[in-house]
């Protein structure tokens, strides 16, 4: 009875209360929200999509699965986020993650423990950032050049280090932050084989999810994130408003490689191997994940949550059109199109 | 008013872009309370000279002091230290932010754990653009999409909030209608009663003979006069503007006209 009656009368608040809050909006708002719904709507399409096309697709494991895959992207995309933010952009952060990961491969390989051979390994990738940053700061280069410079350098060492072979017998330790999950449940099923419950959130999930709650927390609660989008938006304004502008963009080079040495030690972990040539690309990936989430190349307009959407898209992508059988040449064609429609939404956001 | 010491005094400054002499060897004081129009031509270099006052921009040569004491004005947080706000020509907002992000940008209020108080400083800048532009709405909105009088009230609100003893405005009704005008005279009036110090740039000449107590004339980056407003009139500094001069046969029009 009384769920008959909630059901009766909730329609009518239901039905008005968005349509208020679309009416009281002002225009910009307006297109902000179709703007991040676009992409959020693309998600839930391809989701829909994916699951009338496989059945194996819409699946808590395969949902761990893609989440899992996604992590790259999205640890990747968070830090460039952050450099486009400020008017800057990072092509180096495929190639860091490959030198993070082969250093904290070779220091547990020649005897370190592992996590302070991981610890080294994103002190790595933090260092190439804060090389990046005062490169564009004190010499003043344009951030495209600086970070493809670094691109090369980063992948040079790391082949030179393992001398292009890639680093095994790391040892179990060094496969746990890769492989491991949380409330991972088995039962011991009839037959004696052990049956799953549930998969498990693997660990780089759970990592993923705080490393973007607190990026996004330091974009709108702290100054510094404040500066962030300022000195992406006017860097001379917020000079003359007595910003520290270099300051600002260290920050912002260190923190992407920062989250690339992350990316780099939990890419090696999952091989359980130090991969030189490990993270090619994948730049463009996390570029294009921070540009489908609403992220202007120009600086000063973006979010976290729209990245990890954009990350997501790309992830779910992939795993969907492997699961249809789609093959790897078709899958670049769409995400290449994807990318560009994608990129003329923003553009067609911007031109007002 | 001239019996106290000046809050600013600029000696010999010189400034030069590779051979353009942007500023050439001027010396301005300004005092307590005191309105002073600086005046010249396109490109005659007040904007330099003002910027250089306010850290925005490094100088070839000269000193500056401030109540007395010789300072090195380096950045705009060196001139914010020494109470000097600026209202500059090209409004100098951060685009994509809005009205309270740039009114507090550089120094953001804080809530007790050092988080943005993003509340307090939306109700205080409404407070603040209230008091210069009554019907001002929408301020949360990023300021790109604001008219430009918009942009320029929020420029000017920036500069008067943080209680300045030294205010630069280099043309800061350039974009205002008629009212917003009035407003910013009726300001400039106000801080000039609380013992602010104002330079103020602006093609206008009715607004400067209006406004000031004294106004120096720029040419190609010389000073070229200065004068008392009432010793003046406009047929004069429209001379000294175009020929760097004042007229044939000068003589101090308040003299005569006494
Ligand atoms: N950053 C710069 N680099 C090179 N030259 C400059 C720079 N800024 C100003 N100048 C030159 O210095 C001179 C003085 O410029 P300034 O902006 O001070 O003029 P202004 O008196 O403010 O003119 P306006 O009335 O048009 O605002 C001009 O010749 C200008 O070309
Ligand atoms: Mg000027």
């Amino acid at each position: 009875m009384t769920s008959e009656r909630t059901t009766e009368q909730s329609p009518p608040p239901r039905a008005r209360s968005p349509f208020l809050f679309w009416m009281n909006m002002t225009g910009d708002e307006r297109k902000d929200l179709v703007q991040k719904f676009a992409a959020l709507f693309s998600l839930v399409v391809l989701i829909i999509a994916f699951s009338l096309t496989s059945n194996a697709f819409f699946s808590l494991g395969n949902a761990m699965t893609v989440s899992l895959q996604t992590t790259s992207i999205a640890f990747l995309g968070i830090g460039v986020t952050v450099v486009i933010l400020t008017g800057g952009i990072d092509l180096s952060v495929g190639s860091v993650l490959a030198l993070s990961g082969t250093v904290a491969g070779l220091l547990v390989k020649a005897g370190w423990p592992v996590y302070a051979g991981m610890g080294a390994g994103v002190l790595v990738g933090t260092l190439c950032g804060i090389i990046n940053g005062l490169v564009v700061t004190r010499l003043k280069l344009a951030p495209f050049i600086a970070t493809l410079g670094m691109m090369m350098i980063a992948r040079g060492v790391a082949l030179q280090l393992t001398g292009a072979a890639p680093v095994s017998q790391l040892g179990e330790a060094f496969g746990e932050l890769g492989n491991g999950s949380f409330f991972r449940m088995l039962e011991k099923g009839a037959n004696g084989l052990p049956h799953m419950i549930f998969p498990g959130v693997p660990y780089p999930v759970v990592l993923m999810v705080i490393m973007a709650i607190i990026v996004a927390f330091v974009l709108r609660r702290l100054s510094i994130g404040r500066h962030i989008y300022a000195v992406g938006s006017n860097e001379e304004a917020s000079r003359l408003a007595g910003v520290n502008v270099n300051g600002t963009k260290m920050f912002a080079y260190a923190t992407s490689g920062f989250l690339a040495g992350i990316t780099g030690i939990i890419l090696m972990s999952r091989l359980v191997t130090a991969q030189p040539n490990e993270g090619v690309m994948y730049e463009l990936d996390a570029i294009a994940a921070a540009v489908i989430g609403g992220t202007s190349l120009m600086g000063g307009v973006g979010t976290i949550s729209g990245t990890m959407i954009g990350a997501f898209v790309i992830g779910i992508l992939r795993n969907g059109l492997n699961m249809n059988g789609v093959s790897s040449f078709i899958q670049q064609i769409i995400i290449g199109c994807v990318i560009i429609g994608t990129v003329y939404v923003d553009h067609l956001r911007n031109r007002r | 008013m001239n019996a106290q010491s000046p809050v600013v005094e600029m000696n010999n400054i010189i400034k030069r872009f590779g051979g353009i002499h942007a500023v050439e060897d001027v010396s301005l004081n300004l005092y307590p309370g005191e309105v002073v129009g600086v005046l010249g031509h396109n490109g005659a270099g007040k904007s330099c000279l003002m910027k250089i006052l306010s850290g925005a921009m490094g100088y070839d040569g000269g000193e500056i002091k401030i109540q007395g004491d010789a300072v090195e004005m380096s950045s705009p947080i060196d001139a914010r230290h020494c109470g000097i706000e600026t209202i500059y020509q090209t409004l100098a907002l951060a685009d994509h932010l809005n009205a309270p992000a740039n009114l507090f940008l550089g120094r953001e209020l804080k809530t007790r754990f050092g988080m943005l108080d993003d509340r307090k400083m939306e109700e205080e800048t409404r407070k603040a653009l209230r008091s210069l532009n009554p019907n001002f709405k929408n301020i949360t909105e990023a300021v790109m999409n604001m008219s430009g009088g918009q942009r320029q009230v929020i420029a000017i609100a920036r500069a008067i909030y943080f209680n300045a003893r030294i205010v630069i405005m280099d043309e800061p009704t350039a974009a205002l209608g008629p009212s917003e005008t009035a407003m910013v005279a009726e300001l400039i009036e106000k801080l000039r009663e609380r013992g602010i110090g104002i330079f103020l740039i602006s093609h206008d000449m009715d607004d400067v003979c209006e406004l000031c107590d004294r106004i120096v004339v720029m040419k190609n980056g010389r000073k070229v006069g200065e004068h008392q407003v009432g010793e003046v009139n406009k047929d004069d500094i429209l001379s000294l503007i175009i020929k760097g001069e004042l007229p044939d046969n000068w003589v101090p029009r308040n003299r005569t006209t006494v």
